[in-house]
């Protein structure tokens, strides 16, 4: 067996690991590889929110490849004192909206007979049915919340954004941002409630 | 506390381990909630509905939007690389790049060597044919030579189908022309029309945009302004027709301004372009 003891003096000589913020200035500087690197840190949380918000796969992956074009165009806006991650987030936001504009249609209420395709694989058939039927039952729920309910409920609790950071994306106060979010989580807890004690059909 | 207040205040508790600690009213409302079996029931469906949103997934993308980034990132290193874009050439004629002058220069001189041998070719003494002939050939031999210095542009550009950096090498080869001919524009035209790429189509109107004047081009622009569906491009198509003021863009300009479908932005400059007219 290789001996794995290290020479103190020789751990970890490799640079730091560069901050998205940092990574994002140097994008905005003209060294565009950057962006790759934000890219493979972020596709997927955001993949993931657009898809939660749009309740489409094609569509989410349409407005996450719009956003990451929006950030090279506006590379020269990004602020010195900025939040990658609520920039980012803030551009989803406006590439959503403009998406949602263009189709003329927020994303309908699904059927959660629909719902079933996308599902994380549980080892125990039982278990993987019940929790295929309460993860279909909350996406229904999700996508029945008003746009801005649904949008403010992923971002509070998805992203690993704080308030303040949740309240520079969606232009509002702190105070009003978690207002928001937890009038957003009441309103799906009823709705997933409705869902979950509606008779099968 | 009553039961009204503490509900309030539910879901700062259930976000305390996320967010960080409730306000101040946190221990009351706990203890109410121990206390009464209403609020602890509303806390715990409030909770169960928190933690089953928390362990909702989603796979990850397809290939598909991996692939369309980088495509995507190679293309703007190619523009940010690029000489200084045709829209911002002088009116002046612009100084030729080095690398071009080093693709022309053999090219002229294969074009002298021709004349040359041509030219001291020993003509038949009071022969008119022939040297009618001689000029016939020398002047399809200047013509074969000036060809040959857009041929290079035209297939990148003809290859629709091929790599998105290949066809935005050929729409900036084009827009480095100083006088493209008829094909150069109508291929130009082409790529602005049909290209998938929104940065091949812009970078197709601004080799456009110097030759405006053009009829082939004013309305090869004018065509292409209703099938766009990108909003940057679109107000990009806008500042172009409203800068050639044709009064034939008035009503593709008011079709869009009265579009809701098209992005705000766009229908703000489409209404400030008819404006002008």
């Amino acid at each position: 067996m290789v001996d794995r003891a290290v020479d103190p003096l020789t751990v970890d000589t490799a640079p730091a690991q560069r901050s998205d913020h940092a990574l994002m200035l140097a994008v905005r500087d003209g060294e565009l590889d950057a962006l790759g690197e934000l890219f493979e840190r972020h596709q997927g949380p955001l993949f993931g929110f657009l898809c939660k918000l749009t309740g489409d796969r094609p569509t989410a992956e349409d407005i996450a490849q719009t956003v990451f074009q929006r950030m090279l165009k506006y590379r020269h806006t990004y602020r010195d004192e900025g939040s990658f991650t609520a920039w980012m987030y803030h551009l989803a936001r406006r590439c959503a909206a403009d998406h949602f504009r263009r189709s003329q249609s927020a994303p309908h209420a699904a059927d959660p007979a629909d719902l079933n395709e996308h599902i994380d694989e549980a080892p125990h058939a039982a278990h993987h049915a019940a929790t295929r039927d309460d993860h279909a039952l909350l996406h229904a729920a999700l996508a029945r919340l008003d746009h801005g309910d649904r949008e403010v409920l992923l971002l509070s609790r998805f992203q690993e954004l704080s308030f303040a950071e949740i309240s520079g994306i969606l232009e509002c106060s702190v105070g009003a941002a978690k207002v928001r979010a937890h009038r957003a989580l009441r309103t799906l807890r009823d709705i997933y409630l409705k869902l979950q004690n509606r008779p099968a059909s | 506390m009553n039961c009204q207040r503490v509900r309030e205040i539910l879901p700062e508790l259930i976000d305390e381990s996320r967010h960080g600690p409730a306000g101040g009213d946190a221990a009351e409302a706990r203890a109410h909630i121990a206390a009464c079996p209403a609020c602890e029931r509303e806390f715990a469906a409030l909770a169960r509905t928190a933690a089953a949103l928390d362990a909702m997934t989603t796979p990850p993308p397809s290939p598909r939007l991996r692939k369309n980034f980088y495509t995507m990132l190679a293309e703007e290193k190619l523009i940010a690389a690029a000489p200084a874009p045709a829209r911002a050439a002088p009116a002046a004629a612009p100084a030729r790049p080095a690398w071009w002058r080093a693709f022309l220069a053999p090219l002229a001189a294969c074009a002298l060597l021709a004349i040359g041998f041509l030219a001291g070719r020993q003509p038949s003494p009071g022969s008119r044919a022939d040297d009618t002939a001689m000029r016939t050939e020398l002047q399809q031999l200047r013509e074969q030579v000036n060809k040959m210095g857009t041929l290079v542009s035209y297939s990148l550009l003809q290859q629709q189908q091929g790599p998105a950096n290949d066809r935005l090498r050929g729409v900036l080869a084009a827009a480095r022309a100083e006088s493209p001919n008829d094909k150069t524009l109508d291929d130009l035209v082409s790529a602005l029309a049909f290209d998938p790429s929104a940065n091949v189509r812009l970078r197709a109107l601004e080799a456009l945009a110097p030759h405006a004047g053009r009829e082939l081009v004013r309305s090869g622009v004018l065509a292409a302004l209703p099938r766009e569906q990108n909003p940057l491009v679109q107000l990009e198509l806008i500042d172009f027709v409203a800068a050639t003021e044709d009064p034939a863009a008035a009503p593709a300009l008011e079709r869009l301004s009265l579009d809701q479908a098209t992005d705000r932005s766009v229908r703000d400059a489409a209404q400030r372009a008819l404006a002008r007219f």
